[in-house]
């Protein structure tokens, strides 16, 4: 788990869930670059290349589901491995996120473990 | 068809006496046609009789005439050769010959008199003299002076023509007659085959009119029923084709379809309400789920966290402990919170909350609130100005809970959404309101937003509860409390200008309640 030094895009509005993620992940070995709303998110995609993003949905200016969308209709961004990242545990939500075009779907509260493993399943 | 549009007016009761009624009076008319003719028949009969009986006694007659002028002739012819006498008895038949001979004149004169009167007098005058003549000559016959001229060969030949012109003008009438007579044969004959063949024409029709209208109208009933047993019971029969019994059974049958339909349609509300009670406590549970999966997301992450960090090597960084362990502690207060907010929303829901009133302070209980909550004033560098007159605000009747619960949602809330700005709270009482008006200078909501905002899990943006915290039960709860402590909330805001909610609540909300 540790070591691997790949760049993950951490995106989360809410202070508390960001600074513990991005804590734990940066322990992991990843690195961790952060955005707090959807249209950041897609600005850091841009200028940093992620290898992977961890995405909440419910985010202010654009959600989660807009971003996801709008990663993979964008040629330079649809490579990008999109984790979506949400409280809505019910089948019909990891429907809609994966619908969006997210590549794999985390339900809060994260099973770190298991989000390390999806992460370098993608990578 | 006129004629079956009319009967199809007619209820199924008079069509089937118009019916028999019509056909029961053919058949009289057949019958009395039928009795015409028989009537006609024997009178053609009698007529025939007659003329029989009138001729046989004319050629009677004329025998009996020519005989009795013969011995006449032949006893003038011995008078004059002889003088032998006439015996008495001779003379005494032969006037009996002469009385039988007028006697059946006589008759002949009663059989078929119409039309042949002239033509009897005529016979009778010249017969009476011809026979008085005879009679006169039977009786003078043994008179020897006397001289008899018997041989009126000009009277005799005169009666006879008589009697041959009678007999002809008896036989011309007895033609005639019998030729009407034969004529009205005839007609009734027609008539009574016409009739007899129109009877069975026009029963035929009536029947198949009466058929054919009661059919059109035991389809539409069929239709009808078919229409209603298929599930439409918007369709209706058409009344107003209909008549009588008939007409009552189609309106029974709409009347029933009407009916069904208000009992289906009600018991489709009762599901459709059912589905979205059920559909209601899906979305609450959905909600619940997600609400409480937020702070549990930051308490396990950081206690995992902290329990890895505490196996590395080196010294711990007993701030940054300290630190995580004050998150941990603060989303489980909000977890805390939210259970609290989800089982006072559950117990309103479910009819299960429960007001307990009793006397106190209002204005006590506002600055209590208000002084516990000051840390959230400081928090975003906001001013509190509380404008309550605590001499002038006597006891109220109500539930201290509630109120303070509702207090501390609304200041909470101001406080959540303002910065470097003021947070006031103000209080009056009169002997029958408690008004509380907790106001901000902070982001405000639209229209839009201000009509959702008391809604269960619904705040005025969905990333509202990230950016700001809270549950989005917080206005729903307090307005549910408003209510059930006889009171009401009202809303004033516009968006970057503010929100300022008031809430009224009756200082004695049993006879609040009574007034309403």
């Amino acid at each position: 788990m540790t070591g691997n030094s790949l760049k993950v895009l951490l995106v989360e509005d809410n202070a508390l869930n960001r600074d513990m993620l991005s804590r734990r992940l940066g322990r992991a070995g990843f690195t961790v670059i952060t955005a707090e709303d959807g249209a950041a998110a897609l600005d850091e995609m841009r200028a940093n290349a992620p290898d992977a993003v961890l995405l909440d949905m419910n985010l202010p200016i654009k959600d989660g589901w807009t971003v996801a969308s709008e990663a993979k209709q964008d040629s330079a961004l649809a490579t990008i491995p999109i984790i979506a990242l949400t409280a809505h545990a019910m089948e019909a939500d990891r429907q809609k996120a994966l619908s969006a075009g997210c590549d794999d779907y985390a339900t809060k509260p994260i099973d770190f473990p298991a989000l390390v493993a999806k992460l370098e399943a993608l990578l | 068809m006129n004629m079956k549009r009319f009967t199809a007016r007619l209820s199924l009761r008079a069509r089937l006496y118009l019916f028999s009624g019509a056909i029961l009076t053919l058949f009289a008319i057949n019958v009395s046609t039928h009795l015409w003719g028989s009537l006609a028949r024997t009178e053609s009969l009698v007529a025939y009789r007659d003329t029989v009986n009138a001729a046989q006694l004319t050629s009677d007659l004329q025998q009996s005439l020519e005989a009795a002028r013969q011995q006449v002739l032949v006893l003038s012819t011995l008078r004059e050769t002889t003088d032998e006498p006439l015996d008495v008895n001779e003379q005494t038949a032969a006037l009996t010959d002469l009385e039988n001979i007028e006697t059946r004149l006589r008759r002949l004169g009663t059989i078929g008199t119409e039309g042949t009167e002239d033509y009897y007098r005529r016979l009778q005058e010249s017969t009476t003299s011809l026979i008085s003549g005879w009679r006169a000559f039977y009786r003078q016959y043994n008179d020897t002076d006397a001289t008899i001229d018997v041989d009126s060969a000009v009277n005799f030949n005169d009666a006879i023509q008589r009697l041959g012109e009678l007999d002809q003008r008896q036989e011309f009438l007895a033609i005639q007659r019998s030729n009407a007579i034969d004529r009205t044969i005839a007609l009734t004959d027609r008539i009574t085959v016409i009739g007899f063949i129109t009877t069975i024409a026009v029963t035929l029709v009536l029947v198949v009119v009466l058929i054919r209208a009661t059919n059109a109208s035991l389809q539409r009933l069929k239709t009808g029923a078919q229409r209603f047993g298929s599930g439409d019971l918007t369709y209706r029969i058409r009344e107003n084709l209909e008549a009588g019994e008939i007409r009552d059974l189609a309106h029974t049958f709409n009347d029933m379809s009407g009916k069904l339909q208000i009992a289906i349609d009600e018991v489709q509300s009762a599901k459709a309400d059912a589905d979205s009670a059920n559909a209601a406590k899906s979305m609450f549970l959905a909600n619940v789920s997600h609400e409480l999966r937020t702070p549990l997301n930051a308490i396990i992450g950081y206690s995992e966290m902290l329990q890895d960090e505490i196996g590395d090597p080196g010294d711990v960084d007993r701030d940054q402990f300290r630190h995580d362990l004050g998150t941990i502690i603060f989303s489980g207060r909000q977890l805390l919170s939210l259970i609290n907010d989800i089982l006072d929303l559950s117990k309103i829901e479910t009819g299960k909350m429960q007001v307990s009133l009793e006397w106190f302070q209002p204005s006590a209980l506002i600055f209590q609130v208000c002084d516990a909550l000051s840390p959230l004033v400081n928090q975003y560098n906001n001013r509190l100005e509380l404008d309550i007159d605590n001499d002038a605000m006597g006891e109220m009747h109500s539930d201290p809970g509630k109120l303070q619960q509702i207090i501390t949602n609304l200041f909470s809330n101001s406080c959540k959404f303002t910065e470097d700005g003021v947070i006031t709270v103000a209080a009056t009482m009169d002997d029958k309101w408690l008004t509380v008006v907790v106001s901000d200078t902070g982001i405000g909501m639209t229209a839009d937003q201000q009509s959702r905002v008391f809604q269960a899990f619904v705040q005025a943006e969905s990333s509202t509860g990230v950016k700001y915290g809270g549950t989005g039960l917080g206005l729903a709860i307090v307005r549910e409390f408003c209510s059930m402590l006889g009171g009401h909330i009202e809303l004033e805001s516009k968006l970057g200008m503010g929100s300022r909610f008031s809430v009224q609540l009756p200082v004695d909300p049993e006879s609040a309640l009574a007034n309403a």
